[in-house]
């Protein structure tokens, strides 16, 4: 219990300047260009107060479909209907226009460049990807992953100061990644987790609700 | 002073010694009327009836085409000055190269001699009409009209053409109606006419076409140009295995196709890269350049970029399996296209003056920046792998969604807004989902959460649809697209993913 002595007392601590606090080194993170996310909840947990414009990102889901592209949504709409380019690497099956034109988003915008049957041209495709400056956003649904392929990804984002989200399914701990999410749905909610946001301790957990489908 | 001012108009005089009609009597002072009159060009007009006639049959306006630059091309080396004038006639200016030849009758010969040559490879009958005379107008109508004449001076033209039929004028029917009905034959009835009341009857288009006969109205021409041809090749002293060791060679072959294209004000979107191969068993030297690997580039937007080729050729070689070793490489730039320069901002402008220029420019520039990127793309996966989608007002689901080999940007088009659900995700083909004591299974158990929506569709092609959408969801809490088909068997199948 805090006394109002003891408040005194912690207060003029914490404006020591030589007391260094972990949380504030997310404030030289937040200088960081940032693209909101659209979901209020989920910058409010984020240094950045968005996704990290020039980062790489992985979204981890149980399965694909479960709701980890609602995530993204309205960052898509915005981005394609600012005329900006959208490059959609290797998804698990072609997106399906009508339904992304429902969402709200300019399909004119997208470019879906096919899954190769051999999974080092699909890493190539999203480090070229990223690399150049032409899209804005990069989603990439790659078959394997090291941590080696992450840290070359999220070189190749901050090289071509592009946003690449990753969709997979495993847990690379050690990730060079900037961002790790994992998001698990029910019914109509959507559960977020942090497992890793790079510059903050923070580790939140929190359920968005899902858009009316 | 005086004497250089005399002197000049000597100088063609010498030039002009050698001639068809033969060299002036020396001492004989030039008269520098008639000096001016020698120096006006003299044109040759072809006219190959057989060419049109040929075509009519064939049925191709392609081929014309092909056969007049074909000729165009052979008459290149008479003359400098070619002019194709379609259907079945060709131009070409004799008098700068007459010294050169030998004289108007050694041109007749070799005009004959290549004409006759290049029919003859065409099947074609080898008879053609020619003229020659001071204007283009006047020779194109003597050589269509059949006159094989030969004109040399201007003040001539008007009694040659005046011989001429009314008929022979390109004019339109009712217009020849109506000189035949006035009682004008020929030519010179016309010239008897005077012009202000010929212009008033009919029209100053005719009036002028006449004009250009006599050579008082300049006929525009537009130049023939043979299409360019660009290829290097390199050979080399031994055997090359390694595809990184072809790399420097590629490169400095690009600059000298570049550097071509750059003297053309051209830019490509074809490269052929061709591999030359060791025979495997490499006995005989004529046969060592048999086997080849060609590699084909073709681009989005002509290009003459030396880096941004580079890279997609490099492309394509690094991960290329040289099946033998490589002794020589040729490079051709195959289609061409005009260049045309990116806009750019001129330096010390200021922000502000330039904002709304870069604003205009912002969407067409879109696509100028990621066409390197998708190009490197495609070196590697292949053309089909870049795709864009597309959404088309069709009831059908599988037809409502589709994409399509990305070949620029696809313009949305405002589709209806759709009262109900669809998905972000359509499968390829409709999942047959398991059924257990009444419950759906996909991966778990499924409940309904909206629907049903019937789509009933596609009845006019045999193979109808028939079906009930629901909108369901599972215990990972996946959102699926399902439908009840309404006919056959009544399956349930899923169809596609929300999100």
């Amino acid at each position: 219990m805090l006394t109002p002595e003891n408040h005194q007392a912690l207060d003029s601590l914490l404006h020591t300047a030589s007391l260094w606090r972990g949380s504030q080194q997310q404030f030289s993170m937040s200088r960081c260009p940032s693209l909101p996310s659209g979901h209020p909840q989920l910058d409010a947990c984020l240094p950045w107060q968005g996704w990290p414009a020039h980062a790489l990102v992985e979204i981890l889901s149980p399965c694909w479909g479960a709701g980890e592209l609602q995530l993204v949504l309205p960052l898509l709409r915005r981005l394609s209907m600012e005329n900006r380019w959208i490059l959609w690497v290797a998804p698990p099956c072609m997106p399906y226009a009508p339904g992304l034109v429902m969402a709200g988003v300019n399909t004119a915008q997208i470019i879906v460049i096919k899954a190769d049957p051999l999974p080092t041209r699909t890493l190539w495709s999203i480090e070229k990807a990223l690399q150049s400056r032409a899209c804005a956003l990069v989603l990439a649904w790659p078959g394997y992953l090291s941590p080696r392929h992450i840290r070359r990804l999220q070189l190749a984002a901050a090289t071509g100061q592009t946003l690449g989200i990753l969709f997979h399914q495993r847990n690379i701990r050690h990730s060079a990644s900037t961002l790790r999410i994992r998001v698990e749905s029910t019914q109509d909610a959507l559960q977020v987790t942090l497992l890793k946001v790079k510059g903050s301790y923070r580790r939140d957990s929190f359920s968005l609700m899902r858009g009316q489908t | 002073m005086s004497s250089r001012l005399f002197q000049l108009p000597l100088l063609p005089r010498h030039l002009h010694a050698v001639k068809s009609r033969g060299t002036p009597p020396p001492g004989k002072p030039v008269n520098a009327g008639k000096h001016s009159r020698r120096h006006s060009p003299l044109w040759y007009a072809v006219h190959l009836p057989q060419l049109s006639g040929a075509v009519e049959t064939a049925g191709t306006a392609l081929l014309l085409q092909q056969r007049l630059s074909k000729i165009a091309e052979v008459l290149g080396n008479l003359s400098a000055t070619v002019s194709v004038q379609p259907p079945d006639s060709l131009l070409f200016e004799v008098r700068s190269t007459l010294r050169y030849f030998g004289g108007m009758e050694k041109i007749r010969q070799q005009v004959q001699k290549l004409l006759e040559l290049q029919l003859q490879t065409w099947g074609l009958p080898m008879d053609f009409h020619h003229a020659a005379s001071p204007t283009p107008a006047a020779s194109l109508l003597l050589a269509r009209a059949g006159h094989n004449v030969l004109i040399h001076r201007t003040d001539n033209l008007r009694s040659v053409l005046g011989k001429l039929s009314v008929q022979a004028l390109p004019l339109p029917p009712d217009k020849r109606k109506q000189l035949h009905n006035t009682g004008l034959r020929r030519l010179r009835d016309i010239w008897r006419l005077p012009t202000h009341a010929l212009g008033q009857r009919f029209g100053l288009d005719f009036i002028r076409q006449l004009d250009r006969c006599l050579g008082k109205v300049a006929m525009p021409l537009k130049r023939w140009q043979s299409s360019p041809v660009c290829h290097t090749a390199v050979e080399f002293d031994y055997p090359v295995e390694n595809t990184s060791m072809l790399l420097p060679h590629v490169a400095t072959m690009l600059g000298t196709v570049t550097a071509f294209l750059q003297r053309h004000e051209l830019a490509t979107t074809h490269l052929l890269l061709e591999l030359r191969h060791e025979k495997p068993g490499g006995e005989q030297p004529s046969d060592e350049w048999q086997q080849s690997t060609t590699l084909s580039l073709d681009l989005r937007q002509p290009s003459r970029q030396q880096d941004h080729l580079r890279l997609l050729l490099e492309t394509r070689i690094h991960h290329l399996v040289l099946p033998a070793p490589v002794i020589g490489l040729r490079l051709e730039a195959r289609h061409f296209a005009p260049f045309i320069a990116a806009a750019g901002t001129l330096r010390g402008l200021s922000e502000g003056a330039t904002e709304g220029v870069a604003a205009a420019s912002q969407e067409q520039d879109g696509l100028h920046d990621i066409v390197p990127l998708l190009e490197q793309l495609q070196a590697r996966l292949g053309n089909a792998a870049v795709r864009s989608i597309l959404s088309t007002s069709e009831h059908c689901p599988e037809y409502a969604g589709q994409d399509r080999t990305f070949t620029g940007k696809v313009e949305a088009r405002p589709s209806k807004p759709q009262a109900d659900s669809r998905p972000c995700w359509l499968l390829p083909e409709p999942v047959a989902l398991e059924q257990n004591e009444g419950k759906l299974y996909y991966r778990s158990s499924l409940s309904l959460l909206s629907g049903p929506e019937r789509i009933e569709t596609r009845w006019w092609t045999g193979q109808e649809v028939r079906r009930d959408y629901y909108v369901a969801c599972n215990r990972q809490g996946m959102r699926l697209w399902i439908f009840h088909e309404r006919r056959g068997e009544r399956q349930w199948f899923l169809h596609g993913i929300f999100d």
